[in-house]
């Protein structure tokens, strides 16, 4: 009951003032705002905030098997500089974000036209079935894909039986190509239900407008629906880079499937660090590893937002 | 003032972070932890493959009224072994009693994590475990924790293949005999085994340069010296497997526990393994359409008239230095591997490292229904009794590098490309004992490469 009044007093307080003083109403408007915050603010920094101020905290530090931990400056971030594995499995994932992504964005915007385009038949079974693969966890669809790839007794052998011929897409120079090939199926569907919404937020008054202009189909794809898109393909851009660059279930599921051993233990950035802290003992160069690929990241995308908000302006 | 705030919560972050680290770099130097020998609440980090922990532990508590054991079950070795070191970091969080895969156990024992148990008297048990897995647990010569099982190397062959290529598995005694095989086995199309050199191949690497008498690695406190490819046993070791690449006698594309090589296994495409004595349960699941072909035999030797085993595998239980009840944990570690645990263990399928149970007349016993069920997938062979003979051979001592899991994990990354043809398995090999020269280093070791 207390409790409740006072809650009351403290809504009503500052309103009754409201008349009074605008400038002091907008500093508690600022204190009511943090009421609402809290749950979500507290869960932020105790996941969030707290865990990368540890890790980058921790990356100041060596701990040896001889010798126990001590404080090292950056020579953690030096010693990155120089990791030629490092960089290798950097060069891996910018080499397939390059190729993965504007292949899947192209694919799930095609698709998105065709289900707005409002000529297909079964429009929400298309839908539906299109999304599904994104809600297969990525463990269990790499496994259904790496036994689709087995050469030797997966679907692609069988191909190989009846065809005789002699396809390996396990080959340590297509595996890259293979992997991307999963990544595409499992998260076209979902860039397409982004791209989708924001076609279906057009009104129908713009496609009245433009037919009564005489505008073809085509017309209407190229000067209403692409430019609606390119909002949400900024985005769709953004979030698959950050996804490729942090790639690690797909290769280290396939790692024992794929003959010899095409995915090194330092396939991927993120495989890496598993591998340095997990194995290695050396979370501490892993989390400057981790680090420097947050910021990497961040620039690219920062890079990402700044060229769309430049094409927005125009 | 929202600048002010953010100043608040910063400070706010970093001294929690400060709270943290300071529990994190706590020492525990007190070596007086024994508690009562009587009395205590135990917890107990491990794996359960046989499923019959409950059922010891309940008997472990009976036999034992004052001491309660928790058992955690954490799923694999490597799990355990990564949720062991976090706890040592955290300084807390950590068992009482802990089971680990023998290799790492140095790793722990270098690290200060675990309890000497010649305070309790371990020492003395030597002779009653097999040579093998016991050798491995010390670490400056002091046991640092007990063999629940071992995995002397075995050589499992395929009958009905070899029948087909004319070859007696029985008669191969030495790997020259072994190469002759090979290469008969290869013209009927099947490999006599397969060699990926990957991750999953390192154990029976491990398993077969210590056969050969090789010492790549030579631990003395903090100096490391690595030696890959210029010691006796590595050269001839090299020499051999290379003759088989080069030959295309060995199926290179198939890493062991691999789904393919459990189809290989299971169609006869892989003729033989050179593996642990734990693999007969494995076989059984993995290759069902053979049940009646595979047969047991001893290892090939490299001299004739040799009889020198190594070791594949084993796991081991040890007391952790944080322990509070170091006294009641050793109690319970000793029943399982020496006391009454030891023999449920092997009722259950675990393959007994204890001399005791080796020689005993039950684990030979082809009527009792494990016995039997193994037996009738070996073609009516007693598996147990080869399995056995080669736990009770001589091994000579071989040592693992104290970060042995880095060293499996990055086995594959080098040595691969020796199968792959692209390096030769001697160049292979010095990279990767660079590449462990530069971990350990890393580590604060002192490394020579020879």
């Amino acid at each position: 009951m207390s409790a409740s009044s006072a809650t009351t007093a403290g809504v009503t307080g500052p309103d009754v003032r409201h008349s009074a003083t605008a400038r002091v109403n907008k500093h508690k408007a600022d204190w009511r705002g943090w009421k609402f915050m809290w749950p979500f603010a507290l869960v932020f920094i105790f996941v969030f905030i707290i865990p990368i101020c540890y890790a980058i905290y921790i990356s100041f530090f060596k701990k040896q098997m001889i010798g126990g931990t001590k404080f090292v400056g950056f020579e953690n971030y030096a010693r990155l500089l120089g990791d030629t594995q490092f960089w290798s499995s950097v060069g891996r994932v910018a080499l397939f974000t390059c190729v993965q992504v504007p292949i899947m964005l192209f694919l799930a915007a095609m698709m998105a036209l065709a289900l707005d385009s409002m000529k297909l038949h079964g429009t929400k079974f298309f839908r539906i079935s299109t999304f599904l693969p994104y809600a297969v966890p990525a463990v269990v669809s790499t496994l259904i894909w790496g036994f689709v790839y087995g050469a030797k007794y997966g679907l692609v052998g069988s191909l190989n039986d009846v065809l005789g011929t002699n396809l390996d897409l396990f080959a340590p120079n297509i595996l890259l190509a293979s992997i991307g090939n999963i990544v595409t199926w499992e998260f076209t569907g979902y860039n397409m239900l982004i791209f989708y919404s924001s076609l279906s937020t057009i009104p129908h008054s713009l496609y009245e407008a433009a037919s009564i202009d005489g505008a073809s189909e085509w017309q209407i794809v190229k000067s209403i629906k692409l430019p609606e898109l390119k909002g949400s393909l900024a985005i769709t851009v953004i979030f698959s880079i950050i996804g490729s660059f942090q790639l690690f279930n797909e290769p280290s599921i396939l790692q024992n499937m794929v003959p010899g051993n095409a995915i090194t233990t330092y396939y991927t950035p993120n495989m890496y660090a598993y591998n340095l802290s997990f194995s290695g003992n050396q979370s501490n160069y892993a989390a400057a590893l981790a680090i420097t690929m947050a910021v990497i990241t961040m620039a690219i995308a920062y890079a990402v937002q700044l060229n769309s908000m430049k094409e927005q302006m125009k | 003032m929202r600048n002010i705030k953010r100043i608040v919560a910063a400070t706010a972050a970093v001294a929690t972070l400060v709270g943290l680290a300071a529990c994190g770099s706590s020492s525990n130097d007190s070596s007086a932890n024994k508690g009562d020998a009587d009395k205590a609440e135990l917890v107990f980090w491990g794996w359960d493959s046989g499923n019959s922990m409950k059922q010891i532990i309940a008997n472990f508590e009976k036999a034992n009224p004052g001491i309660t054991v928790k058992f955690n079950n954490t799923g694999t070795a490597e799990k355990t072994s990564t949720a062991l070191s976090n706890a040592i970091a955290a300084g807390n969080g950590a068992p009482d009693v802990v089971m680990l895969e023998d290799p790492t156990v140095t790793q722990f024992a270098v690290t200060d994590g675990l309890v000497d148990l010649s305070e309790f008297g371990a020492d003395k048990l030597a002779d009653d475990f097999a040579a093998g897995p016991w050798n491995k647990l010390q670490y400056n010569n002091k046991p640092y924790a007990l063999p629940i099982d071992s995995g002397p190397e075995m050589f499992f062959y395929n009958k009905a293949v070899f029948d087909k290529a004319g070859v007696d598995g029985e008669s191969i005694k030495t790997w020259d005999d072994y190469y002759e095989a090979a290469k008969k086995i290869r013209a009927t199309g099947s490999y006599i085994t397969n060699l990926a050199g990957t991750s999953g191949d390192y154990q029976p690497f491990t398993a077969q340069i210590w056969q050969a008498g090789a010492q790549p690695w030579k631990v003395d406190g903090e100096k490391i010296t690595i030696n890959m490819t210029k010691d006796a046993g590595m050269q001839r070791y090299i020499k051999f497997v290379q003759k088989l690449i080069d030959e295309d006698l060995v199926d290179t594309k198939t890493p062991n526990w691999s789904d393919d090589w459990n189809r290989e296994l299971n169609d006869g495409t892989i003729a033989s393994l050179t593996i642990g004595a734990w693999m007969p349960i494995n076989l059984m699941t993995g290759a069902p359409d053979q049940a009646g072909n595979w047969r047991v035999a001893q290892l090939p030797q490299w001299e004739e008239g040799q009889q020198v085993s190594a070791e594949d595998g084993g796991s081991a239980l040890a007391v952790v230095k944080l322990s509070k009840n170091q006294a009641a944990a050793y109690k319970f570690v000793e029943y399982m591997t020496h006391g009454d645990g030891a023999q449920e263990m092997a009722d259950t399928g675990t393959f007994p490292s204890l001399k005791k149970i080796l020689q005993s007349d039950s684990f030979t016993d082809p009527t009792t229904e494990g016995n039997k069920k193994t037996n009738d997938y070996f073609g009516g062979q007693n598996v147990n009794e080869v399995l056995a003979e080669a736990a009770q051979r001589p091994t000579e001592k071989f040592q693992y590098l104290p970060y042995n899991p880095y060293a499996q994990s990055t086995y594959g990354d080098e040595v691969s490309k020796a199968y792959t043809k692209e390096i030769t398995l001697e160049q292979a090999l010095t990279n990767y004992g660079k590449k462990l020269a530069e971990q350990g280093e890393q580590q604060g070791y002192t490394v020579t490469v020879k």
